[in-house]
């Protein structure tokens, strides 16, 4: 058990006068010394023997829980305007996303801003179905619009389209139909 | 002007002249780097909180005033601290005048000439793009030069010393000395191209590790050992106390010097760095604890018995939050280095707060308390406005915590933030840009308690340039600490 003892080892002439006590290491500092090198030792046996770990593996784990968690939805983020579901569920759903996402550049009620308009006819990107998907799944990076997919789900980029088509409708009267099916442009 | 002693060494009775006009040469220096750097610091805490102060100008930009800063403050202002308490405490511990007084001048204007070239290459957009190592080949020239001058002065005044017993603070001086020119020249190699650029020698992950090699000792050579060094000779001459512990400053000095030069690969944990190397980096850092409290304690542990003067000597109250600060960062750090700490804490602003506290809680404190001890003691003078010497420690010590909380809530924010996923296992924050004005109230916050550190600093320039310039303290007089 140490003890301080405060003797003076009398170097102080030879220390421009500060003296010092030859009291002895603290226990618990000696004891923090040793725990952090057994810790270190054994950590390093443990990550690189033991449990054989490695960063990659970590990441593959992550993936796999990932995986089990999250199964990956079925292919088509490219999905066709034929599988396009504008119920009002998912027109509801999309009203709630393109409020979180869309809205700051094409604005509260899709008139535009940063970001053109859906209330006219014009369609700089194509105004049928496919064209509206694509544009938001692939964005317009050029003109500074992200691409989408990879942050919304193929379901929530559904919705988005849902909702833009139903209030593109709404507001130019343009039915429903024609745009996502295969008909022709919309008229001038 | 210059001191008188008698050295007694190996029974000579002889009268040495110290050298001090070299000393007040570093200490102006310092004083005048000190208010550059913090200013430019303030200005690029302002570019960050509020992007107009970039003013639309290349050379104004954040991205080039910040090696500005990183530089002003490291190299100019806390290298010009380290040489002026090691040319004033080293010729009083050795008891002999510097071993040459044109070298100590080399080392000075050259010193001041680098930094010059620094503050006006890197706003020019010259830079190698190594972190605390940007300046271009032919400044690392002069800087190998200048520190070649350095050391051999300070080795031959070692050699002509007329103690016997080399006192820790000279241990901690010689580690600063020679590694920090081993670290400079082997991350500065590089090839030449032309006059303003080059290529390293070492390629992609090697020039990762080498370069973070050299990051993280320049903390621990530049920033802690010279530091641990001017504690030791100034807290107890400030505190007139014995040192608390001998034993206990050799086990922890050479535990620091061995275990800190392998603890660099920390900064490249999930990097393509081997995992390995980064085990390495990580466990080394864990037992970089224990020998960093060492310093702490013994600091600490001198002040038994003088406590009661900590109330009211601003001198000791700067030395005790320095000392308090360098363990809190020693403590943080290890844990930062700690794998799964460190992938959250990478990358953000928790990261700068760390580094902060090490750079104003402990390298910046211990300075100021330093100088103004020994601003009393080599211009013969007492303190112009003792009280100010207090304001400025509150201004400091309530800016340092508006910093670091800030950026401790910051960047646990967008740590958290960044790595957040929804119930449908996509990014709960898709949008980066919205994390990162989610930051503005913090970086406001640092603003302020950086505003607040630099108006201190202004307070102790002023009363420095009063004091020197106030009458000179009668020659019978005692060092009087300043007293509140």
């Amino acid at each position: 058990m140490s003890q301080e003892n405060d003797r003076l080892l009398g170097h102080a002439d030879e220390a421009d006068g500060i003296d010092e006590y030859d009291n002895p290491l603290p226990d618990w500092w000696v004891g923090l010394f040793w725990l952090t090198i057994v810790w270190a030792i054994g950590y390093s046996l443990h990550y690189h023997v033991i449990a054989n770990r490695s960063q990659e593996r970590a990441l593959a784990n992550e993936m796999a829980a990932a995986e089990a968690r999250w199964p990956a939805e079925e292919a088509a983020t490219r999905m066709s305007a034929a599988e396009l579901d504008v119920t009002d569920d998912a027109i509801s759903r999309g009203r709630t996303l393109y409020g979180q996402y869309c809205v700051a550049c094409h604005g509260v009620d899709q008139e535009g801003g940063i970001g053109p308009s859906f209330l006219d006819t014009e369609w700089i990107h194509g105004g049928q179905a496919d064209d509206i998907l694509r544009t938001i799944v692939e964005g317009v990076p050029a003109k500074g619009m992200v691409p989408w997919e990879g942050v919304l789900s193929p379901t929530q980029i559904n919705d988005v389209a849902a909702f833009v088509i139903s209030r593109h409708s709404e507001a130019t009267g343009r039915p429903i139909a024609d745009i996502v099916g295969e008909g022709a442009d919309p008229p001038p | 002007m210059e001191r008188v002693a008698t050295g007694t060494g190996a029974g000579v009775s002889e009268t040495t002249v110290y050298d001090d006009q070299i000393v007040k040469m570093f200490f102006t220096a310092t004083t005048v780097w000190a208010l550059v750097g913090m200013l430019v610091g303030v200005i690029i805490a302002l570019q960050l909180a509020w992007w107009p102060a970039n003013l639309g100008l290349p050379w104004t930009t954040f991205g080039r005033l910040r090696p500005l800063h990183t530089n002003a403050v490291i190299f100019a202002f806390a290298g010009n601290v380290c040489f002026t308490g090691i040319y004033h405490s080293t010729q009083r511990l050795l008891k002999t005048r510097m071993y040459s007084d044109r070298l100590s001048r080399v080392h000075f204007w050259g010193w001041q000439s680098i930094i010059v070239a620094a503050a006006i290459t890197l706003p020019l957009g010259m830079t190698q793009s190594k972190e605390y190592a940007e300046l271009i080949w032919p400044i690392d020239v002069a800087i190998t030069l200048v520190w070649v001058a350095f050391g051999v002065n300070f080795f031959g005044t070692l050699a002509r010393r007329k103690v016997k017993h080399l006192y820790v603070a000279i241990w901690f001086y010689m580690s600063f000395v020679i590694t920090i020119a081993v670290l400079h020249i082997v991350n500065s190699l590089v090839i030449p191209a032309t006059l303003f650029r080059s290529y390293p020698i070492y390629a992609g992950l090697t020039d990762a590790l080498v370069q973070w090699w050299y990051g993280h000792n320049a903390v621990g050579f530049f920033l802690t050992t010279p530091f641990l060094g001017l504690m030791y000779y100034y807290l107890p001459r400030a505190a007139q106390r014995p040192v608390y512990s001998y034993r206990l400053s050799i086990v922890h000095f050479w535990g620091l010097v061995f275990l800190y030069i392998w603890a660099g690969p920390h900064h490249l944990l999930y990097s393509a760095l081997p995992d390995w190397a980064q085990t390495v980096g990580m466990v080394f850092s864990i037992m970089l604890l224990a020998p960093s409290w060492g310093g702490m304690l013994n600091g600490l542990l001198t002040l038994r018995g003088a406590w009661d003067r900590v109330r009211t000597d601003p001198i000791l109250k700067f030395m005790v939050v320095a000392v308090s600060f360098y363990g809190m960062s020693t403590f943080e750090g290890p844990m930062m280095s700690i794998r799964a700490v460190n992938s959250l804490a990478h990358y953000t602003n928790w990261v700068i707060g760390h580094v902060h506290s090490g750079a104003l809680g402990w390298v910046g404190m211990i300075s100021f308390g330093m100088m103004y001890w020994m601003i009393q003691d080599i211009w013969k003078r007492k303190l112009a406005h003792p009280s100010w010497a207090t304001h400025h420690f509150w201004l400091a010590t309530i800016g340092i915590v508006l910093y670091t909380v800030a950026m401790w809530a910051a960047g646990l924010m967008e740590g958290l933030q960044w790595r957040a996923l929804n119930d449908a296992g996509r990014l709960a924050h898709p949008i980066f840009l919205d994390i990162t004005t989610r930051l503005e109230p913090f970086l406001w916050l640092r603003l302020l308690g950086g505003t607040l550190y630099l108006i201190g600093a202004i307070m102790m320039a002023v009363n420095f340039w009063q004091t020197i310039r106030g009458p000179e303290r009668p020659a019978d007089a005692a060092a009087v600490p300043a007293a509140a």
